[in-house]
């Protein structure tokens, strides 16, 4: 299982208004060795709450440095501190890198890759187009990098001193939702549409061996589907969700204030793909034998407390889990808790599958 | 940029990419279906692992040794990945008896046992080196069919385990393809036959009886395409013209 570690910041510096870059110094560097396109997943306590957030490396393999970007979204707990209180000195922990973001590179390899970002979907592109550039000298790279206007653009100047240094071999199309440009053609969003355009004219589709997608979900699907269209199949093209999708606070659990313990039965509320139905049943059958004796289809696999399928989140009430392999204690603390282990307590329990 | 449902997002066949943006239910299903896989290739090597001294010659020792190992290593491929959403991988290879199986002739058809995810196929046990090799290409078809459809998952990480895992899965049937062609020349013929009759339907019912609405459920959060009767008819074909290749009838 992974294990958090700690890291030194030992710098960090604006790339635009709402956006920095960390540097980061791990105690255990062979356990940061990561591979291009790789995010890291951060934790940290907000008014004793565990946040986890994931944020994608942006330096490249080679440069020999950890770095991450972190913008700034709105009502983000851990974006807003990393950007206004997070200071060189602090200390950071993470999980070992993770994610599958890259293709391998070969010194031998004459490819030509095409990239699409959108925002600080640049990050894990970034680090893609850096190591691609330094570790295959006869590979391209074109990016097409779609923002608001050009004073979101992360990492402008750092782009352009790339394309100076490999010059011919990284191409980029920024493509800006507001500001106007010399060409109509990079002006909006950067949609399935915008894409066979952009096919048709300035990018030779026909010989992109490999293309990453990191950006908001519709993006993605426009692209991909633009990609699909113009010959690529699944295996060429990768793709990052970013951040946006990370679900959000939760909250805590309500205690019950009855929690008497009265029978050896308890009436337990289940909630499972959006409905709730409540059932009576014995204080010594787990919660997951109780659904599914009640012709619920409560998920599970292992039923040994391993891999955590029948995970279920307690939202009253009191369960006892006798065993548990999978959870983390941030976790069990937020109330989850392993169905197939889980026994009632209290006379009263509700439980919700689907958070 | 606007933010889009994922609901709607994976309904239109978008990827999901990493533990943190996956919703519960689909966190669910999504390890469910790995679990299924993992569980599977871990009991079919442990099944098959005793096939390897049932072998009748070297060549024969060698392809059963290298499916054991290969079998094993694929159920890493996922299990690591199940590792990302916190399961326990070491403690999960070894909690349950991977070796166990009920009577050859109990009736489960396409429900499992209590306390794994196999495919109800692995449950039952092998008889002898040839029947090995024909359960082998019947379900090596079987895995290969599955593959096509799960390298399609709306999870980007293991949509790619199951491309790398789905041409080690097809030299396997290739290999059992080669092992029955041997036996035939031998004259093993009627008891191969026999084998398949036995074969045959319990590796059809692995393909599932298919209730629609979970199969809708599935289908939208992207987790699954293809309705488990047509897949069930593909390998019909596939095996069949497998088994015609040597001279043998399907069951």
């Amino acid at each position: 299982m992974a294990r958090f570690h700690d890291l030194k910041v030992t710098d960090i510096h604006r790339t635009i208004r709402d956006a920095v870059v960390l540097t980061l110094e791990p105690d255990d560097p062979a356990a940061f060795d990561f591979t291009q396109g790789q995010y890291l997943t951060f934790r940290r306590d907000f008014d004793g709450e565990e946040l986890r957030r994931s944020y994608s490396i942006c330096s490249g393999k080679t440069e020999g440095r950890l770095q991450v970007g972190i913008k700034r979204v709105e009502g983000g707990a851990f974006s807003t501190w990393a950007n206004e209180e997070l200071a060189v000195g602090d200390t950071l922990q993470a999980m070992e890198p993770m994610g599958g973001f890259f293709t391998p590179l070969d010194p031998a390899n004459e490819n030509n890759y095409l990239g699409f970002a959108g925002g600080s979907g640049i990050t894990p592109v970034l680090s893609l187009i850096k190591t691609t550039l330094a570790v295959e000298p006869k590979s391209t790279f074109t990016l097409v990098y779609a923002n608001k206007g050009v004073a979101t653009i992360m990492f402008r100047e750092e782009l352009e001193d790339l394309k100076n240094q490999y010059l011919g071999r990284l191409s980029v199309i920024h493509v800006l939702e507001q500001d106007a440009q010399e060409i109509d053609l990079f002006t909006g969003m950067v949609t399935e549409e915008k894409c066979a355009q952009l096919f048709r004219t300035w990018i030779d589709i026909q010989h992109i061996d490999t293309a990453f997608i990191c950006g908001p979900e519709p993006m993605m699907l426009g692209i991909a589907k633009a990609l699909r269209d113009h010959g690529l199949d699944d295996a060429q093209i990768k793709f990052e969700l970013f951040a946006s999708a990370q679900p959000g606070r939760l909250k805590r659990k309500v205690v019950s204030k009855e929690a008497g313990k009265k029978a050896n039965q308890a009436e337990i509320a289940i909630t499972l793909d959006g409905s709730t139905q409540t059932i009576t049943a014995a204080k010594d059958m787990t919660v997951l034998d109780a659904a599914r004796e009640n012709a619920m289809d409560a998920p599970y696999a292992c039923k040994a407390g391993v891999c955590s399928t029948c995970r279920c989140r307690v939202i009253e009430g009191e369960v006892e889990m006798v065993a548990n392999h999978a959870l983390e204690d941030y976790e069990v603390e937020k109330g989850y808790v392993l169905s197939c282990q889980s026994f009632p307590v209290t006379d009263r329990v509700v439980v919700d599958y689907d958070q | 940029m606007d933010e889009m449902n994922l609901t709607d997002y994976l309904a239109q066949g978008g990827k999901l990419t990493s533990p943190a943006n996956v919703p519960p239910r689909y966190r669910a299903e999504l390890l469910k279906l790995m679990a299924t896989f993992v569980d599977s290739e871990l009991a079919g090597a442990a099944g098959f692992a005793d096939a390897i001294n049932a072998g009748p010659g070297i060549k024969e020792r060698i392809a059963a040794a290298k499916i054991v190992l290969e079998k094993t290593d694929n159920a890493d491929k996922v299990l690591k990945l199940m590792g990302e959403f916190g399961a326990d991988t070491a403690r999960y290879a070894n909690h349950h008896p991977w070796t166990a199986r009920l009577d050859r002739d109990a009736d489960i058809g396409a429900s499992r046992t209590e306390h794994d995810m196999r495919l109800a196929v692995f449950n039952y046990p092998l008889a002898g080196w040839g029947d090995a090799v024909v359960m082998n290409l019947l379900m090596g078809r079987a895995v290969g069919v599955q593959m096509e459809e799960f390298k399609r998952v709306s999870y980007q990480p293991l949509a790619e385990a199951f491309r790398a895992i789905a041409p080690v899965e097809a030299r396997h049937a290739e290999l059992a393809e080669e092992g029955i062609e041997r036996l035939i020349s031998e004259g093993q013929g009627d008891s191969l036959q026999a084998s398949v009759e036995y074969w045959w339907p319990r590796v059809a019912a692995s393909f599932g009886i298919g209730n629609p609405e979970r199969f809708e459920a599935l289908k939208s959060m992207g987790l699954r395409h293809t309705p488990n009767a047509d897949l069930r008819n593909t390998w019909e074909e596939r095996a069949g013209s497998a088994l015609s290749r040597q001279g043998l009838q399907s069951g």
